[in-house]
């Protein structure tokens, strides 16, 4: 089916025989991703162990069209993500998958409620109540007004999360997304996660070094 | 506020702004100014006598002492001609005619009493192709008793300014000559014959000084009075037919060839002689005036576009963030088209406003040279055009930036 028709879902994500450019000449061990055929089916929920420099950001990155750096073949519904043209990568990244990645990217000028609106007035996809109701549930509605660079490294990550639950998504990329949490704001953000994920019949991929995402039934990966 | 906007307009410095806007005005307003002045000067030059094209030029040799006392040839032979009918701008040559006889005019200059002012004349005639007039007022048929006469403008400048105010002689408007019948009087060479006729001025030339009539009198005149027989048809063989005068229709009399070619004869054009080099400066200095005015605008642009790419250079981290949260490049781009768009506009407003103003400080003085102003709507066209084609061609810039930072 056609990506800019209304009712397109991406509904599995397929790697074949993938390989980052950089490991090309490099002894590779074993990995349930690189070179293998694995496929991320959309409602499901994975969780991708890598060890660091296991190139598991490589990874969200190609997912997400933002690089394309590797050997061997992504697939969307069996089309070859290379052949996208950048207006639909565009259209995939406001209304099929979304994004946390590692370092956030907030706009530090951009107050805290500033940069989910930034991302929410482009989707139109979050009623207000329920972002007020995520704020407040990750403890950071108090930061609400706060210009996002003043936030601490926790909050700005409570507030990224948020920020990428802004739109419609198939899957949610999510690259260790907690790193900097407690394990009780693990567990709310979490929850946020699953119900939103849920709510869209979303998958969720989500990648960690040693603290992962409490999320429910996932599937697990060795990267 | 547009979030978008905001966080993107933060690194648009307004000096950097002003700069480029100063920059791209001073380009335009030069490029109006220097096409306004073309355009409303260029009727002094180009005036045209109201019954001939302005691109007739009327070629003589230059009298200098040789020829006169040397015997050298003030005609234009057969072959001269042939050589200037070849040269490229050239659309065609045809010759004055001299009359073959003497004539008197005289002028009653006080109804019955009997005062009368005479003066001997010449005719000439050229080709009825050459005259843009209406056939009516400047022809002559067999059986006609008076015939319509164009004189040289310095004539009756001369008469009224010179030798009106010496003689205590009334002066005369141009409407009231034409008014007066003049008693011509044509005489063969040898006295032995003569015409009675009526002349009437049917015009004034600035460009020719001579006396013209219909082709067709002088012939007929020639043929009743002529000293050898009325042979009027050119040929090598009649040195009666060998013009000194041609008048030649030129493509564009501002031609830079044409005065190289008439010196190097030892020719000139007679007439108005300021007309062509006047024409061919005032083309060459509104020329390297708008050259220098479109290389203000080019550099202007220039330093736009580069100081556009250097911010989103700047700005290249933001924009990429902007792109992976989805903004289509247009939303992305829109803030700098913004920007490009309104120092653009601002700049081509405020240049054509100067424009209007400067020409209104020369446009009286000009006014009293007699220039005849041009209109104003093909500067407004011009600095309308470049700046269409400068704030799009910075957009397309834009746009290029904005797609050169999605990976």
């Amino acid at each position: 089916m056609n990506p800019e028709s209304k009712d397109y879902h991406i509904r599995q994500i397929r790697l074949e025989n993938m390989l980052p450019e950089v490991f090309v000449n490099e002894h590779v061990p074993h990995s349930d991703i690189w070179q293998t055929d694995r496929v991320f089916d959309r409602g499901r929920h994975y969780l991708v162990e890598a060890p660091s420099g296991g190139g598991k950001s490589s990874l969200m990155a190609y997912i997400y069209g933002n690089r394309t750096d590797y050997r061997g073949k992504l697939s969307f519904n069996g089309r070859d993500t290379r052949s996208l043209s950048m207006g639909i990568w565009q259209m995939l990244r406001r209304r099929h998958i979304a994004y946390l990645p590692q370092e956030l990217d907030l706009f530090p000028e951009l107050t805290c409620i500033e940069n989910i609106r930034l991302k929410n007035d482009l989707t139109g996809h979050v009623p207000p109540a329920r972002i007020d109701e995520w704020l407040e549930r990750l403890g950071i509605d108090f930061r609400r007004d706060t210009p996002a660079g003043r936030m601490s490294i926790g909050q700005q990550q409570r507030l990224a999360i948020i920020r990428a639950l802004c739109m419609p998504f198939d899957f949610i990329l999510l690259d260790e997304p907690v790193s900097h949490l407690d394990a009780a704001n693990n567990r709310i953000a979490a929850d946020i996660i699953d119900e939103e994920a849920a709510r869209q019949g979303a998958g969720v991929i989500s990648t960690s070094v040693g603290n992962p995402l409490l999320l429910h039934s996932a599937i697990s990966i060795k990267l | 506020m547009n979030l978008v906007y905001k966080l993107l307009q933060k690194n648009i410095s307004p000096s950097r702004f002003v700069g480029f806007l100063v920059s791209n005005f001073i380009g335009l307003a030069i490029i109006g100014a220097g096409l306004q002045f073309w355009l409303d000067a260029r009727s002094i030059w180009s005036r045209e006598d109201s019954f001939l094209k302005s691109d007739y030029l009327a070629i003589n040799k230059v009298i200098d002492a040789s020829r006169t006392i040397g015997g050298g040839t003030t005609e234009f032979s057969a072959e001269e001609i042939a050589d200037i009918e070849h040269q490229a701008w050239v659309k065609r040559v045809g010759e004055f005619r001299r009359a073959d006889f003497n004539v008197h005019a005289s002028v009653a200059l006080d109804g019955g009493t009997g005062r009368q002012m005479s003066t001997a004349m010449f005719f000439e005639s050229v080709p009825e192709g050459f005259l843009d007039v209406d056939r009516n007022s400047f022809s002559w048929q067999e059986g006609d008793e008076e015939v319509p006469i164009i004189i040289s403008k310095d004539y009756l400048a001369l008469y009224n300014f010179g030798f009106a105010g010496a003689a205590g002689l009334p002066r005369l408007s141009e409407s009231l000559v034409s008014g007066i019948p003049l008693r011509l009087t044509l005489v063969s060479e040898d006295g032995s014959r003569r015409i009675q006729m009526l002349g009437r001025v049917a015009g004034y030339s600035n460009r020719f000084n001579t006396i013209l009539v219909p082709r067709t009198f002088l012939d007929t005149m020639n043929i009743r009075l002529g000293s050898n027989g009325g042979r009027v048809t050119p040929g090598p063989d009649s040195a009666t037919a060998a013009p000194s005068r041609l008048i030649v229709d030129v493509s564009s009399p501002g031609d830079a060839a044409i005065a190289p070619y008439l010196k190097e004869r030892g020719w000139e054009v007679a007439g108005d002689k300021s007309a062509s080099g006047a024409a061919y400066l005032l083309k060459v200095v509104a020329g390297t005036v708008m050259a220098v005015g479109v290389m203000i605008t080019l550099l202007s642009a220039l330093i736009l576009t580069l100081s556009l790419s250097l911010l989103m250079e700047r700005n290249r981290r933001k924009l990429h963030s902007l792109l992976m949260l989805g903004f289509p490049v247009k939303t992305v781009a829109k803030p700098y088209w913004r920007v490009t768009a309104l120092s653009g506009v601002l700049a081509g407003a405020l240049a054509y406003g100067t424009l209007l103003l400067l020409r209104s400080t020369y446009i009286h003085p000009l006014e009293g040279l007699g220039a005849t102003p041009g209109t104003t709507l093909w500067s407004l066209l011009i600095i309308l055009l470049l700046t269409i084609i400068i704030i799009l061609l910075n957009c397309v810039a834009v746009t290029r930036r904005v797609r050169a930072a999605w990976r």
